[in-house]
């Protein structure tokens, strides 16, 4: 399986930099995500998580957003929704938000995700 | 298109009028973020209320203009204002009148909640959402969270057909 890399783009800073990581399991996104038609970006990452557990390896997912638009919030919780179905089922799964501690509202959106999802989120300033 | 009225011009710190795509959305976003001389914290709040109200006009004006790669937008327009002790955002676009109930229930009913109340109304409406529309309700209780503030809403009359949906709230800036 090859890992997925996205590379934040200058000229438009509303996509998100991706790193999954196919070798150690680590999957990690950066930046701003505000992008149009949002499911298109976010569905083959979807994509290749579903792949990626089917391998039964370790995962750590590490989201480093310094913002997410409600489309993107939605799509986010479908990422977590699958972390956590695959914890349920023994995997190991870990899941970090780092935020920056001069977002005043980070916080809230983390735990909103937490009780949505049922997963657990470590949250780290930064 | 209706003009941009003229209370919206006091104070003015930006302005605009036309097609919002997400690249303009982009630039005067980060105009908000670099060249507006406030603390961090303010402006992070309102770079999140600026998205989430340009992009329901982007995605839900009834008037759309087709730009570059043939791709078609909404049109409408959004002022940001500076007072003494807040920042005011402020959008405008064309609506269906058929659509007009549908938005009075859902600002009415965001002006009615608590705070704790309005975050269990996000995370319904975000469970519910399709993926490929999430609609404009919840990008409302996100700015109504991010403010703190009541949705300043006016619907008026255009023709039979339409009508012109404005949507304002601000950030205090303590």
């Amino acid at each position: 399986m090859e890992s997925l890399v996205i590379n934040e783009v200058k000229g438009s800073p509303y996509y998100p930099g991706v790193h999954f990581n196919a070798e150690t399991g680590i999957c990690e996104m950066h930046g701003e995500s505000y992008m149009e038609e949002t499911y298109k970006f976010y569905e083959p990452l979807i994509t290749w998580i579903n792949e990626y557990i089917k391998l039964k390896k370790p995962l750590a997912v590490n989201f480093k957003l310094t913002y997410f638009n409600t489309n993107s919030s939605r799509l986010i919780l479908d990422i977590l929704d699958i972390v956590r179905k695959y914890k349920d089922s023994g995997g190991a799964v870990s899941v970090n938000w780092y935020y920056d501690k001069k977002d005043p509202d980070m916080i809230e959106e983390v735990e909103d995700f937490i009780l949505e999802s049922g997963m657990k989120i470590n949250l780290i300033s930064y | 298109m209706l003009i941009i009225k003229e209370v919206h011009q006091q104070n003015c710190l930006l302005t605009y009028q036309g097609p919002i795509t997400v690249n303009l959305v982009s630039f005067l976003g980060n105009y908000i973020k670099t060249f507006i001389d406030y603390d961090n914290k303010v402006l992070v709040r309102l770079f999140k209320i600026y998205i989430e109200l340009t992009q329901n006009v982007s995605y839900y004006s009834d008037e759309t203009m087709q730009v570059k790669n043939g791709v078609n937008c909404g049109v409408g327009w959004f002022t940001l204002q500076e007072f003494e002790d807040s920042f005011r955002i402020t959008t405008g676009n064309r609506i269906l009148k058929t659509d007009a109930a549908k938005l009075t229930g859902y600002c009415e009913e965001i002006n009615g909640l608590k705070e704790e109340e309005l975050r269990e109304l996000k995370r319904k409406t975000r469970a519910q959402a399709m993926v490929r529309d999430v609609g404009a309700h919840i990008g409302l209780i996100q700015t109504s969270l991010t403010s703190g503030c009541k949705l300043d809403f006016s619907i008026e009359s255009i023709n039979k057909v339409h009508s012109f949906f404005t949507i304002s709230t601000k950030v205090f800036k303590q």
